[in-house]
């Protein structure tokens, strides 16, 4: 599925990435870290913004290093951004649509693809004609989530899904993932390390550019690194 | 659906104009109308690449007047067509120019400050201006066509008609773009590009062809402009520049990106310079007071966004 090996990429001549490489499978895998360490920088070389300087991105083979953000997108990495992009002048409806209108292997399945995200989240169901600027920052995460399930994606990455969210809704969020790891590979950024862990299968600690750890989700629950540092105990 | 105060009170602000302006003289409320088509309908496409693609395109006159010289030679020395019949290819190749001038200019500009996109297109506008210039001199061409004299009489008043037919443009030029936005996957995703280029990308939607796409297609629906305009305005090289002062006065005057609205406002000032071109010895003051209008529109609706 995804692979990439020591990939280097940054700002300018401010290095970010020092050499990260791992591997998602079909799986549900953590990437942690404090700010700063890189994880939104990851995110963005695998979407095709921000340009690698050394290393290889694959998905299926395929170099995602020579891609533009839309041609990742169609290639099949679906993306929940910390920020949400969503559409705010464009209905609930709409966003989601616009999720797999693009994607070549899901816009035939529109209608399918709606009601598997609308059963997934039904109070997008109620909302469904809402703009989203009206709606709580939960449902809009929950809408940025839907949105990116349309795709269909063979992988489908959370850039700090839990940012800005009541803690009711963390759970709510972390629950939904851990039923959709069945179905599709999972890559999830947190700051939140304790309810992440309850829907990944493995994790990686990522500081100062570098991946320090890589263990299962139970590895990681008794590490010491990770408690000290992640878990406040 | 309950409606808004406001808009009951601008309803009969308006309908009360209109009849105040029918009890003085009739025929400014159709020349007035008249004159809101033809600023619509220019203004339209300005309204699409602003909202859309994000960029004040000032040689939005200067491609009128493109298209009018290109509609004059097609409709007069080519191939003698009619400016009605001579608008479908002046429109197509409108539209490929469109695209060539995104490609080679635009669009290398789009991540540079909004100072140098004005710039760009300011230049854009020099250089058209001059080259019909160079091309065809600062003579006025104009097409002479009988039906663009037909009149109408109601009652003791009697009115030219033709221009109605910048009414009906703007009008399905407005409800047509609309449609394309609302209904259509390639309308969606523009609108989706034009609220969000990064949300956009990240589903699949190609943001660079889609910006593309929608500045030839207003460059393209200038060539339907263009080509009217000639029907019975004289065309010279500088022709445009007052069209692109007042097309952008107008879409900032509606807010960003808003079709619709650059109808309604096209409407109140196209009365507005009626009115005054109605009341003898006032003439003079028309853009004084277009342009004072836009500025109140303008300013109340800072002070509005402030108290937010």
């Amino acid at each position: 599925m995804l692979t990439i090996r020591n990939l280097e990429c940054g700002y300018g001549r401010l290095p970010v990435l020092r050499g990260v490489s791992f591997d998602v499978g079909a799986e549900s895998v953590g990437l942690f870290g404090p700010n700063g360490a890189g994880k939104t920088t990851l995110i963005s070389a695998l979407l095709g913004m921000v340009r690698p300087t050394a290393g290889t991105l694959e998905l299926d083979g395929q170099n995602l290093a020579a891609l533009s953000t839309y041609q990742i997108a169609r290639a099949g990495i679906a993306l929940v951004p910390q920020e949400r992009e969503l559409f705010p002048a464009m209905s609930v409806a709409d966003n989601l649509e616009l999720g797999a209108a693009y994607i070549p292997h899901a816009r035939d399945m529109i209608d399918e693809r709606r009601e598997s995200v609308l059963g997934l989240f039904p109070i997008l169901k109620e909302r469904f004609r809402q703009l989203p600027g009206t709606m709580s920052g939960g449902q809009q995460r929950m809408v940025a989530i839907g949105r990116a399930l349309m795709a269909n994606p063979k992988l489908l990455i959370l850039d700090e899904p839990s940012l800005g969210l009541q803690p009711s809704i963390v759970a709510e969020v972390f629950e939904k993932l851990a039923q959709l790891k069945t179905s599709m590979s999972i890559l999830v950024t947190e700051q939140n390390v304790r309810e992440s862990l309850k829907a990944i299968d493995r994790g990686y600690v990522l500081e100062n550019g570098r991946v320090i750890l890589e263990d299962t989700a139970e590895g990681l629950l008794h590490n010491p690194h990770v408690i000290s540092s992640y878990l406040g105990i | 659906m309950a409606v808004k105060r406001s808009t009951i009170l601008w309803a009969a602000v308006v309908a009360a104009a209109v009849v105040l302006i029918l009890l003085w003289k009739p025929t400014v409320l159709v020349y007035g109308v008249q004159r809101a088509g033809l600023y619509a309908a220019v203004a339209i496409p300005m309204a699409l690449v602003l909202g859309i693609v994000h960029i004040v395109n000032l040689a939005h006159g200067e491609l009128m007047m493109v298209a009018a010289y290109l509609a004059y030679f097609v409709a007069n020395r080519l191939l003698g067509l009619d400016p009605f019949v001579a608008m479908v290819p002046v429109a197509l190749v409108m539209a490929a120019f469109g695209w060539l001038i995104y490609k080679a200019t635009i669009k290398h500009a789009l991540k540079a400050p909004e100072l140098n996109q004005l710039i760009l297109t300011f230049g854009l506008a020099i250089a058209f201006s001059q080259i019909a210039n160079l091309a065809f001199t600062s003579q006025s061409f104009k097409l002479s066509l009988s039906y663009v004299s037909a009149s109408a009489t109601i009652g003791d008043v009697s009115f030219g008609v033709f221009d109605f037919v910048y009414v009906a443009v703007a009008v399905l030029l407005a409800v047509g773009l609309r449609l394309f936005l609302q209904r259509t996957r390639m309308g969606k995703a523009a609108l989706a590009v034009g609220q969000n280029p990064r949300g956009a990308a990240i589903v699949g939607i190609n943001v660079d062809r889609t910006y593309g796409i929608i500045f030839s297609i207003a460059v393209g629906l200038m060539g339907i402009v263009g080509s009217l305009f000639l029907t019975k305005q004289a065309i010279f090289p500088g022709v445009g520049g007052p069209y692109t002062m007042k097309s952008f006065c107008l879409v900032a005057m509606a807010g960003v990106g808003n079709i619709v609205g650059v109808l309604y406002c096209s409407l109140a000032l196209g009365l507005s310079e009626a009115v005054i071109n109605g009341i003898r010895g006032y003439a003079g003051w028309s853009n004084i007071v277009f342009f004072a209008i836009i500025i109140a529109t303008i300013l109340v609706r800072s002070y509005r966004e402030r108290k937010r």
